[in-house]
């Protein structure tokens, strides 16, 4: 890797690290309102014939990657659209960088986050008291988190170059992603929902991601952990393979 | 080999404007280059092509030999740019967004700090190094992207519009800066509105109007070549001058405007066929200049 693209990588991480109060620690401190709110609290009404675990142990994978998807989103489409605003994009387009070097950092960046909040809420969940959460396969758990963060920070390029207001951003994050994360099985397991729920549950690929992270911490397996990691590699590759385009191709943010 | 070669370049927007109309442009090694013209005349759309900023309809166009679509990494890596709209990223020091500035075009770390820390000092920011651009002035956030523009030592200059809005004092510290810089061997292509500017840096020019070159060459000969000198004399009484049909004048309140390209090898005649018929009190002689040239040659 050249001096180039590293320093385009290094800012882009050094970026979200400087603002880690808005960052990283929002991430971690919602999480932690989740986990003390429903699994303290609705969790002792839950029969517990529905989970191989305790309900607060349950909620985690997916608590975590509910923060993995809108970190990894949020900073790669906003950190975009800030250089857009601010025009500073431009010094990172007249930079001997190629269309993919570009998309990568920026993918990367977003990536780095995803990783580093959901990680984070994994092992706050291991120390908290009165857990049993646990992970039991370290290396699928790191490589479902890098996967859907990388996944989710490549949409998140793709949406930055085409946005035209931060409001579209914010839309993708309030009316897609949130509703497919909490339909896709964050508080429940499928077999709590009826025949044809638990049919169209199976069309939402983060209901899948979430079940591959819960099989690699807790080995729940619901679904097939290995279709779930194919999923998020699949749409990983496509949504880099589109956002490494746009760059190349300067669209919407060249003339 | 020249240091910028543009030839045939065209851009049409997806607007429909034809901003550029397929011009040639050839920029000698080492010359302190003018692009002048008037608002949406094409100067910033022939940039923007050159650094990659604005995608070319078609022609071609060579950065020190490099073809800035195929070699388009090294064509990048021999200019520096100072685009016209200040876009300082906000998150980072100064001295922050100029090592990463080194760093996109590949100075290593040590080599950056030394380097960022010299021209800091030499653009007198170095006390405003931890500072973020939103705590600097206009005319630091200008000289920040000079700065910007020069980290990472490209042989090629292109400034945009490099003192838009700065005041007197600082434009003067910028041109001797520029000066010293060209002098030092690097080329430069410089757009600007102020033509007193042009006519002052730079060694050769082109005015580009409705995105065609209408006029290129040394900026004294155009000044020569397009605009007329005004010799001004005034006389005791105007009411009965008359001078030959060779010379175009106005006489207003005893004073006569006479425009001439060739001032030494006209003043005599001028002035004995005046003191035929009235006396001489004073004369005065306005040199043409660069801003004449561009008025006329755009037709403003």
């Amino acid at each position: 890797m050249n001096i180039e693209f590293l320093t385009f990588l290094r800012r882009e991480v050094y970026r979200f690290m400087v603002l880690y109060k808005q960052t990283i620690v929002p991430a971690l401190l919602s999480s932690l309102l989740y986990i003390i709110v429903f699994g303290e609290t609705l969790g002792n009404k839950i029969p517990k014939e529905y989970f191989a675990t305790s309900y607060m142990s349950f909620i985690v994978p997916g608590l975590a990657m509910m923060s993995v998807i809108t970190q990894a989103y949020q900073n790669s489409a906003s950190s975009i659209m800030q250089a857009k605003y601010l025009r500073f994009i431009e010094d990172i387009l007249i930079a001997p960088l190629s269309g993919l070097q570009v998309s990568l950092g920026y993918i990367i960046g977003g990536s780095m986050r995803g990783l580093i909040c959901g990680l984070s809420i994994l092992i706050m969940c291991i120390i908290m008291p009165n857990t049993d959460f646990k992970v039991d396969n370290w290396l699928l758990t790191l490589l479902y988190l890098l996967t859907v963060s990388w996944t989710f920070s490549a949409f998140g390029v793709i949406i930055g170059v085409i946005a035209k207001s931060w409001d579209e951003i914010g839309s993708f994050s309030n009316f897609i992603f949130m509703p497919m994360t909490f339909l896709g099985g964050v508080f429940y397991s499928l077999e709590m929902l009826p025949g044809w729920a638990q049919k169209v549950s199976l069309f939402n690929p983060i209901y899948w991601m979430i079940n591959g992270l819960r099989y690699a911490t807790l080995s729940i397996e619901e679904i097939s952990y290995i279709t779930s990691l194919l999923i998020c590699i699949g749409f990983s590759t496509i949504f880099t393979i589109i956002a490494s385009y746009l760059f190349k191709k300067g669209y919407k943010i060249k003339s | 080999m020249n240091a910028i070669e543009i030839s045939s370049l065209k851009k049409t927007y997806e607007t429909g404007d034809e901003a550029l109309k397929g011009i040639n442009l050839n920029i000698k090694k080492g010359s302190f280059f003018g692009l002048l013209g008037p608002n949406g005349a094409g100067k910033t759309t022939t940039i923007g092509i050159l650094t990659g900023l604005v995608n070319k309809s078609s022609g071609e166009a060579k950065i020190l030999g490099h073809n800035i679509i195929e070699d388009f990494k090294l064509a990048r890596k021999s200019i520096g740019l100072s685009p016209q709209e200040i876009n300082l990223d906000v998150f980072f020091s100064v001295r922050q967004i100029l090592l990463f500035q080194a760093g996109y075009y590949g100075v290593p770390q040590k080599k950056a700090e030394d380097r960022v820390d010299t021209i800091l000092k030499k653009l007198d920011l170095y006390h405003k190094r931890n500072e973020t651009s939103r705590h600097l002035s206009g005319g630091m956030k200008r000289r920040i992207q000079i700065a910007k523009a020069l980290v990472h030592d490209p042989p090629i200059l292109i400034l945009d519009e490099p003192t838009a809005g700065v005041d007197i004092e600082l434009r003067h510290m910028l041109w001797d800066y520029l000066k010293e810089l060209n002098e030092a061997g690097k080329t430069i292509l410089l757009t600007t509105h102020y033509i007193e500017e042009a006519e002052k840096l730079c060694d050769e020019i082109a005015i580009i109007n409705n995105g065609e070159i209408i006029k290129q060459g040394e900026t004294k000969s155009i000044i020569k070549e397009v605009s007329l000198n005004t010799i001004e004399i005034e006389v005791e009484e105007s009411d009965n001058l008359k001078l030959s049909d060779n010379f175009k004048y106005t006489t207003e309140n005893k004073i006569i405007k006479i425009q001439t390209k060739e001032v030494n090898k006209e003043i005599s005649t001028i002035i004995k066929e005046i003191e035929k018929t009235t006396t001489i009190n004073n004369i005065n002689i306005i040199n043409s200049s660069l801003e004449d040239a561009f008025l006329k040659l755009t037709n403003k």
